[in-house]
């Protein structure tokens, strides 16, 4: 029993951490690209937006976003490595699991 | 494809700004959060019917939303030990292949006849959660669980079982997480409704966490957050593959999302779990009537 929580609290610490480095790179970017864009000539409302492809504050944004949007896939990977140190076979193959069933949800929406 | 998107984006432009998009995150944050749903019951109709944001675009966006909120809250209910990670990724199994399966069938249920019936079972739901019978049991199982919940390590029952400091009660509480299989079940019919419906498993996920399975109404909020969160992010990176995800838009959103569900967490981790269950069965009404209206083509 002791082992267990001993376990969780370790698989706890280890989640909050990277949800919350995935939250504060997400946050950072998308705070500097939210700055470059209020910083152009004439800004100063979301007009800038019909050259949306062409501004770096757009791509300083979605890399952000990106980052945010792997978090989770990448929290699950972190837990498959959690329960392998333990040895948590069962947990081991849910986690694995969650992973692939998210793999090929994403492939089958995709194709 | 870059021309439609610079059409579109000069019609946007004229009806939108910061603080309108950053507001709406703050107010979806807080409430999704707390509540453990996600926020897109908010999120989306603000966006379409306040902002008149193209639907896909809307629910693009919203969803990048809810997958910061869930992330957000995740951080901070893991360190306080009120999520269950190891519950959350059982119930995941079931809930991701119901999401694919809600995706498949959506073209041949009618969405009408679908609202209403699932409007009727969260009206049932919701007079659960704020029922007397039910609050009183809340409260014992708060107190009774104080004690160490399962020595049977090896079963899946007893790896399941869990504890946190909660701050309103001032002590530790422990407690087991029982009806696994029918919590999956609820876990694959909530992934459906929410393809289906367009809305956050959430709103099923918490009252069966709860009312069926035994968890306290914070570890439930907690741990549906943390599913939120895996759950959601697949079909965000569908809407970004699909060009759905505009930065300019999303960037405001994402930095209110997260200053509310910061916010969000705190009240959760504050409030006692019957006003908790009393907010959410407030909630689930409102989501009813929302189920509704747009069954008679109201919204």
């Amino acid at each position: 029993m002791e082992s267990q929580k001993f376990d969780d609290s370790r698989l706890n610490n280890w989640l909050s951490l990277g949800f919350r480095l995935g939250i504060a790179v997400c946050l950072a970017l998308v705070i500097i690209g939210l700055i470059m864009l209020l910083s152009l000539p004439g800004a100063k409302d979301i007009q800038p937006l019909v050259r949306l492809d062409q501004i770096p504050a757009a791509t300083v944004i979605s890399v952000g976003i990106l980052i945010l949007l792997l978090t989770p896939i990448i929290q699950v990977i972190l837990s498959i490595v959690l329960f392998s140190k333990t040895r948590n076979r069962l947990f081991i193959g849910i986690s694995v699991a969650v992973f692939c069933l998210a793999a090929v949800s994403l492939v089958l929406a995709l194709v | 494809m870059l021309l439609w998107r610079t059409t579109l984006l000069n019609e946007l432009s004229l009806g939108l700004n910061l603080w309108a998009l950053g507001g709406t995150g703050l107010v979806a944050g807080l409430l999704g959060s707390a509540l453990g749903v996600g926020g897109g019951f908010i999120l989306v109709p603000i966006l379409t019917l306040a902002l008149h944001l193209p639907i896909h675009v809307a629910i693009g966006s919203s969803l990048v939303a809810i997958v910061a909120n869930s992330c957000t809250a995740a951080g901070i209910y893991t360190k306080a030990k009120l999520a269950n990670i190891k519950l959350g990724l059982l119930l995941e199994t079931t809930t991701i292949p119901g999401a694919v399966i809600g995706g498949l069938v959506v073209a041949f249920i009618a969405p009408s006849i679908l609202s209403a019936l699932f409007g009727l079972v969260l009206l049932y739901v919701a007079y659960t959660m704020v029922g007397r019978r039910y609050l009183v049991s809340e409260d014992v199982l708060s107190a009774d669980n104080s004690v160490a919940p399962d020595n049977t390590t090896d079963s899946l029952s007893g790896s399941l079982a869990n504890s946190y400091y909660d701050r309103n009660l001032g002590r530790v509480v422990a407690y087991k997480v029982s009806r696994v299989p029918t919590g999956l079940g609820a876990g694959f019919f909530a992934g459906i409704l929410s393809s289906l419906l367009g809305i956050g498993g959430g709103t099923i996920k918490v009252p069966v966490m709860n009312l069926v399975m035994g968890l306290p109404m914070k570890a439930a909020i907690a741990t549906s957050t943390f599913m939120i969160a895996i759950t959601t992010t697949v079909g965000a990176l569908i809407y970004h593959y699909h060009g759905y995800i505009y930065p300019f838009i999303v960037a405001p959103l994402v930095i209110g999302v997260v200053i509310g569900a910061i916010l969000g967490t705190e009240l959760a981790k504050r409030a006692g779990g019957i006003l908790l269950r009393r907010i959410f069965g407030v909630f689930l009404f409102l989501v009813a009537l929302l189920m509704f209206l747009k069954t008679a083509n109201v919204i």
